[in-house]
């Protein structure tokens, strides 16, 4: 099914739902549950992703009759998942963002096996469980913008839209969020390196 | 004059753009000539390229939702509706036994069949 087909699809569908259709609801829960999964388990970790997913199908019944169409309907799915998810982490989202402070710029080595084959060193079990620990100490926000663009694939003007944002704000936070990602990617794998050695 | 701290904040978010492809330009080519001549901001260039990576291969990893969240948002859209329908029904017998009521005590000088 072609995009265009598939969000006329999901707005038809939204529309019954609307009307109380339970049918078409179960199917729009079909079709997108992943999406909402996915994006928790990124933004709040193995946890919280769950009990917020289910948060999530509940928010979008009830205001489903306030879903108009303007934008599609995983733009739509995409803002209520990621406002469920902020505000899981609501008071988290006031802590300040991982600081640099060190005198040289971080440095995040290559994996072992080098660049021959940087997907699979990128999937190993361990590199998942850096990159779920480098995503939480980055700044709520600003881990979601990133999980939007690097992660989901999202353009900025798109993103502003989930975030209900300026465009500059959206780029700025996506920014920041790669920045400090950074910084806590290098500073995982450099506890890892200690304790490999310890 | 910028601190020190933000400077390196500030050259650390511009790398980042330029590794993410997204200067374009005259910026874009100053963080080239930035990165030819140190070896450091070179290291965090490639550093960012490894990052981006990752980030992209876990984001086109698929994922399922567990099936508890499905059968869970379902069930509940279910009960949900469910109970609109008896609100509703509940609603409607209440109002026509009003009405009944309001005819027989003569409350009201319509017809109860509809008519004037």
């Amino acid at each position: 099914m072609s995009s265009a087909q598939g969000r006329a699809s999901d707005q038809a569908l939204a529309i019954r739902a609307s009307r109380g259709d339970v049918e078409a609801f179960r199917q729009l829960v079909q079709e997108h549950s992943g999406l909402v999964y996915r994006v928790a388990l990124r933004i709040l970790g193995m946890n919280d992703a769950q009990d917020a997913s289910q948060e999530v199908w509940v928010r979008v019944w009830r205001n489903i009759k306030n879903f108009r169409g303007d934008s599609a309907f995983s733009t739509w799915l995409y803002r209520i998942t990621v406002n469920t998810c902020l505000s899981v982490r609501r008071k988290e989202s006031r802590r300040s963002e991982k600081e640099y402070g060190g005198d040289e710029m971080p440095f995040l080595p290559e994996p072992p096996g080098g660049d021959a084959d940087p997907e699979a060193a990128a999937l190993s079990a361990e590199r998942r469980v850096e990159i779920q620990a480098a995503l939480g100490h980055v700044r709520a926000e600003h881990r979601a913008a990133l999980v939007l663009r690097h992660m989901e694939g999202l353009s900025y003007a798109e993103i502003a839209q989930v975030l209900d944002v300026p465009d500059g704000t959206a780029k700025g936070w996506v920014s920041r969020g790669r920045a400090a990602m950074l910084v806590a990617l290098v500073e995982e794998d450099n506890r890892r390196a200690e304790g490999t050695a310890g | 004059m910028m601190p020190v701290g933000e400077q390196r904040w500030e050259m650390l978010e511009r790398i980042g753009a330029y590794a993410a492809g997204e200067l374009e330009g005259e910026e874009a080519r100053e963080v080239e000539q930035l990165i030819f001549e140190r070896p450091d901001y070179r290291r965090l260039a490639e550093s960012y390229a490894r990052m981006l990576v990752m980030l992209t291969t876990l984001g086109n990893e698929p994922v399922e939702a567990p099936e508890a969240v499905i059968n869970y948002a379902v069930r509940r859209a279910y009960v949900s509706a469910f109970m609109r329908s008896a609100e509703d029904f509940i609603g409607a017998i209440g109002r026509s036994y009003l009405n009944a009521f309001v005819y027989y005590l003569g409350l009201r000088r319509e017809s109860y069949e509809g008519g004037t």
